[in-house]
């Protein structure tokens, strides 16, 4: 089972470690080493194939020193090694500054925005996403609301949250809940719907109204896919997270991407993107796990 | 330490609801106990306040002030919103931000842009002349556009001689390697990048040309300016001793450690961009705190700015430029 999942993961490897490590396929620029007799080439530099070899040519007319350089990719291919070792030492490495956050501690400041955005959004879009399926009279008022709303692009409430909340952990906090709220009642709404009437109609005749009938009926009926729900939720709010942390003060492991982005140290940048990846797709596989062991009746398991 | 911000949440939501009641109950001896709160971004001559952080110099003037680290932009809006008390900007956004109603007062002048804002040409073109009927790319309304044209004037041409192209400046290196654009605006470290992005390419007007196109300051809330003036005074005060640090040969190297660690690059990548920025002491600034026309003067300079902005409809009506500028707490003995 993880080995089918890992195994997912080899072909994109196999390919960027094929574009990274044999020149021919792309590598359409070239590293200079040395600048010979061109003027503005620097060691180091990264300029187009063409380019070199026009200049080239120009040195070996002039006679003048001819510059050399290896075939490399474009800034914004690194090689794996490299992401590799960014990797390695983004973790190890002390950061320069003093009392600024460790990489890790920028990360669990991160995954705490996304889990208190997450719950804030949970408490009350859950409950309401089960009333909702349940009863059609508070689906009907409260639905076409929530639909209009969820096309509201959460990062344009920016200014908005900072104004509202302040410049830290808030306005962040609250991004995420825009980001996650209204697409929560929507989809837990539809899962209460498709819960099979007769069980509902069997409980009323019988007499359950009310409190009742959601917590000994519907939840019961409903708990895998809620849960099963939960979990891509939570997905979607890990993507919020980028826009969310660029509002208000820098904070989080969105500080770390953009301060490198900016400065194209790319290789960073797709270190730190990784590290996401690994975070979100880790815990969905434990949740998936737990999810196994929760609920054991659940029939549609077998197809995942 | 972040565990404990939720509750924290709760209590400034608290104490916004109570806001009012607590502005009239409140005093000024009350108010003095916050801390001043500055939002400062990556711009050498704002992160150079990194270096009074680290080595303590505040305290040690007696003064409580809090830095907060900003995207540029998310420093205004937060500025903006009265979320903090102080924001370093150019002159220029202070109009801007001004106009959209969060009006502000510059105490203290940290630098002027020497090099570091540039027109970057493609190979073949040498100077802006040479750019006549061609596609250059700008951020419309913003510093470089105004860069642009004051070198094509100087240069004997107007804006309607060349095609602009708006795109933002953070994608100007991309923009650089299009095929009919020859020419792109950009700041330090993009315009640094785009100049590898295209090698051979090499910056024909910059800031250097033309000292004092845009200035850089602390901007403050003029309320909070009024009120804590004293505390205001003390950290403008620090800021001699920051440009003296970063000046002196014998110190250098520890405060481009310091300013380079807080930009996330190593201080190699770092010397460059701070030799494309003319800090200003504070004798320095006093020079050009005074009333006059051209760009030596910050007024001359800054009303240039706001007929620019009037012009680009950035904003409807000129500023009243006076009022954006106190000489006297750098001028305060």
């Amino acid at each position: 089972m993880i080995a089918r999942k890992l195994g997912s993961f080899l072909l994109p490897l196999l390919v960027w470690c094929l574009v990274s490590y044999l020149p021919f396929i792309w590598h359409p620029k070239v590293q200079v080493e040395a600048p010979g007799g061109v003027d503005y080439f620097q060691s180091g530099m990264l300029v187009d194939r063409e380019e070199f070899a026009q200049q080239a040519a120009d040195m070996r007319a002039q006679g003048l020193a001819l510059p050399t350089g290896v075939p490399a990719n474009p800034i914004y291919l690194p090689a794996p090694h490299r992401v590799a070792q960014a990797l390695y030492t983004a973790f190890t490495t002390e950061p320069e500054q003093k009392d600024a956050p460790w990489l890790h501690e920028s990360l669990w400041q991160s995954i705490q925005i996304i889990l208190w955005g997450f719950l804030l959004s949970s408490a009350i879009g859950v409950p309401l996403g089960i009333v909702c399926g349940t009863y059609q009279g508070v689906g009907r008022l409260s639905e076409p609301f929530i639909e209009f709303f969820r096309y509201l692009p959460a990062p344009a409430f920016g200014a908005l949250a900072v104004a509202v909340l302040g410049i830290y952990d808030g306005p962040k906090i609250a991004i995420i809940v825009i980001g996650t709220f209204f697409q929560q009642v929507l989809i837990i709404a539809n899962t209460t719907r498709k819960l099979e009437a007769t069980l509902i109609e069997a409980a009323r005749t019988l007499g359950t109204r009310g409190v009742r009938l959601i917590t000994r009926v519907v939840l019961p009926g409903i708990l895998p896919d809620l849960y099963r729900d939960q979990r891509i939720l939570l997905g979607w709010a890990w993507t919020y997270l980028i826009v969310a942390e660029l509002i208000g003060t820098s904070s989080g492991i969105t500080f770390f991407i953009t301060q490198q982005a900016r400065y194209q140290h790319f290789e960073n940048v797709y270190a730190a993107m990784l590290i996401i990846g690994v975070i979100g797709f880790g815990s969905d596989l434990l949740l998936g796990r737990l999810g196994h062991a929760l609920f054991p009746w659940d029939r549609t398991r077998d197809r995942t | 330490m972040t565990s404990r911000r939720t509750p924290n949440l709760m209590r400034r939501w608290l104490t916004q609801a109570l806001l009012p009641l607590a502005a009239v109950a409140c005093s000024l001896g009350a108010q003095a106990a916050q801390p001043l709160k500055v939002g400062y971004s990556d711009w050498p001559g704002w992160v150079a306040w990194q270096v009074a952080i680290d080595k303590g110099w505040f305290k040690e003037a007696g003064v409580d002030v809090k830095f907060e680290w900003f995207d540029y932009s998310a420093s205004m809006d937060a500025f903006a919103a009265g979320k903090i008390d102080a924001v370093t900007m150019t002159n220029g956004d202070a109009l801007v931000t001004g106009a959209g109603g969060a009006k502000s007062v510059m105490i203290v002048l940290t630098d002027y842009s020497n090099g570091n804002d540039m027109i970057v040409a493609k190979p073949g073109i040498k100077t802006l002349a040479d750019l006549k009927g061609k596609k250059v790319a700008v951020e419309q309304g913003l510093v470089e556009h105004l860069l642009l044209l004051n070198g094509l004037k100087k240069a004997g041409l107007k804006e309607s001689d060349v095609t602009l192209v708006n795109a933002k400046t953070n994608e100007m290196p991309q923009v650089l390697t299009a095929k009919d654009v020859s020419a792109v605006g950009a700041w330090q470290p993009v315009s640094g990048e785009a100049m590898k992005a295209v090698p051979g390419s090499r910056p024909i007007y910059t800031s250097a040309d033309e000292p004092g196109l845009i200035y850089d300051g602390v901007a403050v809330n003029p309320a909070s300016a009024k009120a804590r003036r004293a505390d205001w005074i003390k950290l403008v005060k620090v800021w001699d001793k920051v440009v003296a640090y970063i000046e002196d040969p014998k110190t250098q190297p520890d405060a481009v450690k310091i300013m380079a660690a807080r930009s996330g690059i190593t201080p190699a990548e770092y010397l460059p961009l701070l030799k494309g920025t003319k800090l200003l002491s504070l004798s320095a600034g006093s020079k050009v705190y005074v009333k006059g026309e051209g760009f030596s003067s910050l007024y001359g300079s800054t009303k240039i700015v706001d007929a620019f902005n009037v012009s680009n409809a950035v904003y409807k009506a000129p500023q009243n430029i006076d009022s954006y500028l106190d000489p006297s707490f750098t001028n305060a003995k």
